[in-house]
């Protein structure tokens, strides 16, 4: 996991340790969640954390900023 | 004959006025070490809940001033018992200000550990029904990290359970550990350490 991919809110909340990850081309939730959890049948709780900016867990755009529970 | 007897009345006198001289400070070491003793006892309920190295400290001084009054160095005992109930007032001063600070160390913590651990919590139930572990985190590294959540969630009760018994002191020392440990979870995970929490 790179560094880049590794971005605590900051902000106001300086306590959050929210971990971010900014979609980029190629990537789908699937692939997501098996960078962060090993697993990428595990998507359904990256698309859970997000209803708020995603719809439909097959569409994820380049530059949105996912959290990662 | 007569310089002899002379003599051993001067010697007589001068003894005297020893014993005298000796008996006198080791009356007033004794009572220099009963007030600090007393200012002591007075201040320390207080002190131990906000400053218990500072009222640590004082206790080994007066032991310290005992121990040579018991060796018969009454003129130090007496010097160093003197010094205690001025040094008890200087952190009786310094209290209140203690206490502010503890007490905004206390807050921050209190508001922002659960909201770690919780993230944390997340995290681990998350990578425990995964079935194949991220490529940075080991089975073994990930088993640390349980039991240092598990540990962490314990010891945050008991710093509660401190500072609702008025423990300032103590509950900040715990919370300030299981804040240490929390990160070094956070990094076992690969998850962001909370700027707040790097101080």
């Amino acid at each position: 996991m790179s560094e880049e991919d590794v971005k605590g809110k900051g902000g106001s909340d300086s306590w959050s340790s929210e971990q971010v990850h900014e979609v980029k081309k190629g990537d789908t939730l699937w692939k997501i969640a098996e960078r962060y959890y090993g697993d990428g049948s595990l998507y359904m709780k990256i698309f859970e954390a997000n209803r708020n900016i995603l719809k439909d867990p097959n569409l994820i755009k380049v530059g949105q900023k996912l959290k990662i529970p | 004959m007569r310089k002899i007897v002379l003599l051993s009345v001067l010697m007589i006198a001068i003894a005297g006025l020893i014993l005298t001289g000796c008996s006198k400070v080791k009356g007033q070491a004794e009572a220099a070490l009963k007030a600090a003793e007393k200012v002591i006892s007075e201040a320390k309920p207080e002190a131990e809940k906000i400053a218990p190295d500072q009222i640590k400290a004082l206790e080994a001084a007066l032991s310290g001033a005992k121990e040579k009054f018991g060796k018969g160095d009454y003129k130090a005992a007496l010097s160093d018992a003197q010094a205690i109930p001025g040094k008890v007032k200087e952190m009786l001063a310094s209290l209140k200000a203690k206490k502010d600070e503890l007490t905004k160390t206390w807050t921050d913590l209190d508001q922002g550990l659960p909201k770690m651990m919780e993230s944390i919590k997340s995290r681990v139930g998350i990578l425990s029904q995964s079935k194949k572990l991220p490529a940075n985190l080991t089975k073994e590294k990930f088993e640390e990290a349980k039991s240092g959540l598990d540990n962490a969630l314990k010891e945050w009760e008991t710093a509660k359970e401190s500072f609702k018994g008025g423990k300032l002191a103590e509950a900040v020392a715990k919370g300030n550990t299981i804040k240490e440990k929390a990160v070094q979870v956070l990094q076992l995970l690969g998850m962001p350490v909370p700027a707040a929490a790097k101080s």
